[in-house]
């Protein structure tokens, strides 16, 4: 059997756009400051709702955020706009970049497309508009889209496992690059808010009509948010002989599948224990090694609890934190921006806060990063995702040496 | 690449037996068209459905159409391959969809739209995820590792076994399993309508000018990736996406000079009636034009997703059996080499499969026989 050389994988660009701001600079910022960006939905009516906030982003500032001449085209779809503005500020970073492969995650892609479609059709009401619907709703067309804006043309993978969706593509892109089979990828996620799946998580009382408290012991639920992240990667020996900026590494990534239930971990925590223990086993790393973990943390009872006893059972007083209190959950592109996140926290060496905390879980003896950001010596975090089916990632970024 | 194809399954309108569905096709036996009627306007539509008596899963009866068809294909191709349980512990799965669970997710969200979000269902919702058939097939076979869908347009089945020769270049994993499944409703087809890309009426006239759309299908197709099987998996072409229909030729031109095409003896087209057929002919003939294109697509209509996995399966059929069926429908004065009655085949050459997606994408793989 062919045998191959493990290569390297570095980050030499990064975008983001979600509720806690546009570009790494920004995003940083409002991590340290620990916001809260969890506000009443304003795009479609919640009335009827348990949960009636989320992490959302103005459309007008997305609109000024960027350059490109398409982002004001009717036909784009709201991710798009998030996932173009990502691109712009990845290729600001790596002015060159030309993927030969661009992975992606995402859930619902163009959604409210579809349901803007679905409402004209029940209204008897031909809109002008109902071929724009029909053409860009499908998932795979805001990274089509903001390829086709920036003079991108690589094939893309488009990663639909709901909430491990960003992270199984970083990871999947990670492992691709470091097989030998490609020297550059683009990769990350987008979902924006659609009224299908925020009414979804809430007739499955998953999300809370109060703060969303990731770990805490009163936690009632999680909220959810929108946005989108890119990274590009690049072999690390390349982009090192060219001089490329090295953000940081990649070195690992872990994927587990527990067939429990659709919507629901086994509660002994076997699916994310087993994807965290094959990232430390790819990346060649020690439990003990890693510093920080970003938890997938969404505050739902179940999903804190089978996480938590997986993160408690496998490492000893790693802090951790979930980020999605500040920001809500992005699904789709979750994964991404907490691997942005965690990118973040190893360049300022940093541990970004988990907001909303205030008494600890007695069946969960984790050392949580509560409300305030702290300082600290950070050589390699482990980020983690899980999602709906089962389905379980981490990856593992350290410091470029 | 050191990849072949060890198992293959579909699950289509015209059967779901591989021998069975490629002897109709052998013999210009064509998918019955059904009527598919929209309760909210005036509409109906024609699309080719799967016969009731396709194969179900004991634990799927409540599922979604497109969950049972993704793992009746899915688990026959794996006993194609000569594969068990055991061997699950090392295989991944990759399915690959393009319109997901359609019926579902109009039932969701169409009780918001009547009743208001306190009608919505809790039991409905995860079945609306892009996912979920993917899930109940990694439950049923005890798949515990990797597990991705993708989702994409008509090339996605390609982006898919792309996806698995990845995936395969980790020695941890033996075989890949790729299913792609669409199932048929008729918001889907109101869409496609209004698309402009749906035929009013069967038969669909591959390579015909004007071109006058497609008929939607519904089903499943299922390949087992491994190091070894009958059919190798010589090259894949992921190819990329045009930006304007009019840029497809040029994309396609890449995607078959990346793949050699020149010395194929034939290509599997994706053509259906749309303005693929065009892009396709144009670049056919300016890369491989004495190589025989054969479409599926009249007999069995557009798959979407699935159609990609029938198209690599009537390749390899074609190159097991060293026969080409009969193009239904196409024009007697195309340029093209387009066979109208059952063709012979050097079988000794490759076959190419050519993606031509509805939404942009593009890609295309090169197959041989294992002499």
């Amino acid at each position: 059997m062919e045998r191959h050389e493990r290569a390297r994988v570095a980050v030499i660009g990064a975008g983001i756009v979600s509720p806690l701001g546009f570009g790494l600079a920004e995003t940083a910022e409002a991590l340290r400051q620990g916001h809260d960006c969890v506000t009443e939905v304003t795009q479609f009516c919640v009335e009827q709702c348990r949960c009636k906030t989320a992490g959302q982003i103005r459309d007008e500032t997305l609109r000024v955020a960027t350059t490109t001449r398409l982002q004001r085209s009717e036909r784009l779809h709201r991710a798009a706009r998030m996932v173009i503005c990502a691109l712009e500020q990845v290729l600001t970073q790596a002015p060159q970049f030309q993927p030969q492969l661009t992975v992606v995650g995402t859930t619902s892609g163009g959604m409210t497309f579809g349901e803007q479609y679905y409402r004209s059709l029940r209204r008897a009401d031909e809109s002008r508009h109902t071929p724009t619907w029909i053409a860009n709703y499908l998932p795979q067309k805001p990274i089509v889209d903001a390829q086709a804006a920036l003079g991108i043309s690589a094939p893309c993978q488009v990663i639909a496992n709901a909430c491990a969706s960003g992270t199984n593509a970083v990871g999947h892109a990670f492992e691709c690059i470091r097989s030998g089979r490609y020297e550059r990828i683009l990769t990350g996620g987008y979902d924006a808010l659609s009224e299908l799946v925020f009414v979804g998580f809430d007739s499955l009382q998953a999300s809370t009509p109060e703060k969303c408290r990731p770990f805490d012991a009163t936690r009632t639920g999680m909220v959810l948010g929108e946005g989108a992240a890119l990274l590009a990667l690049e072999n690390f020996d390349a982009a090192r002989s060219r001089g490329a900026t090295i953000l940081a590494e990649i070195t690992g990534y872990g994927i587990s599948t527990d067939n429990h239930h659709l919507t629901q971990p086994h509660p002994s925590g076997i699916g994310p224990r087993q994807a965290m223990e094959r990232a430390l086993a790819s990346a060649d790393l020690e439990a003990n090694e890693i510093d920080y973990i970003n938890a997938h943390g969404t505050a739902t009872p179940f999903n804190d609890a089978a996480e938590g006893k997986a993160i408690a059972e496998l490492f000893s007083n790693v802090p951790v934190s979930s980020t999605k209190g500040m920001m809500g959950h992005s699904l789709g592109a979750a994964g991404a921006i907490e691997a942005v996140i965690s990118m973040l926290a190893l360049q300022h060496q940093f541990l970004p806060p988990n907001i909303n905390f205030g008494t600890g879980d007695p069946e969960l003896p984790l050392n949580i990063v509560a409300n305030q950001p702290r300082k600290a010596t950070i050589r390699a975090v482990l980020s983690n995702s899980f999602g709906f089916g089962g389905t379980n990632a981490s990856v593992i970024m350290q410091k470029a040496a | 690449m050191n990849l072949a194809i060890r198992g293959m399954s579909w699950v289509t309108p015209l059967g779901h037996e591989i021998a069975d569905v490629w002897t109709k096709l052998l013999e210009s036996e064509e998918a019955d068209a059904a009527t598919v009627s929209s309760p909210i306007s005036p509409h109906s539509y024609f699309a080719f459905r799967v016969p009731e008596t396709a194969p179900t899963h004991p634990r799927l009866r409540r599922s979604s159409a497109i969950s049972r068809f993704a793992v009746a294909a899915g688990m026959a191709a794996l006993r194609d391959a000569g594969l068990d349980s055991e061997d699950t512990a090392r295989t991944a799965l990759i399915f690959a969809t393009s319109n997901g669970g359609v019926i579902y997710t109009k039932r969701f969200y169409h009780e918001i739209v009547e009743s208001g979000a306190q009608a919505a269902s809790p039991l409905l919702f995860p079945e609306t995820v892009f996912n979920a058939p993917a899930s109940h097939l990694a439950a049923i076979l005890g798949v515990t590792g990797a597990s991705y869908t993708l989702v994409g347009d008509g090339a996605v089945g390609i982006l898919a076994v792309q996806m698995a020769a990845d995936i395969m270049r980790n020695e941890s994993i033996d075989h890949c399993l790729v299913v792609a499944a669409e199932e048929i409703d008729w918001l889907l087809c109101d869409a496609y309508r209004k698309w402009r890309l749906l035929r009013a009426a069967p038969s669909t006239e591959p390579f015909q000018k004007p071109a006058r759309g497609m008929i939607l299908s519904e089903g499943a197709g299922a390949l087992v990736i491994s190091r070894e099987g009958r059919i190798i998996l010589d090259r894949i072409g992921p190819g990329g996406n045009f930006a304007k229909r009019q840029c497809a030729a040029g994309l396609l031109r890449d995607v078959y000079a990346e793949l050699e095409a020149k010395d194929a003896s034939i290509l599997v087209a994706s053509a259906n009636g749309t303005f693929i057929d065009a892009a396709e002919e144009e670049a056919i003939l300016q890369k491989i034009p004495k190589s025989l294109v054969y479409t599926a697509k009249p007999a069995l209509g557009e798959g979407v997703a699935a159609g990609a996995i029938w198209q690599v399966i009537a390749a390899s059929q074609a190159l097991l059996s060293g026969q080409i069926p009969p193009v239904l429908g196409a024009p007697r004065d195309s340029a093209l080499q387009i066979p109208h009655t059952r063709t012979e085949i050097d079988p000794s050459k490759h076959a190419i499969v050519s993606t031509c997606g509805l939404n942009q994408q593009i890609a295309g793989l090169s197959l041989s026989k294992r002499l």
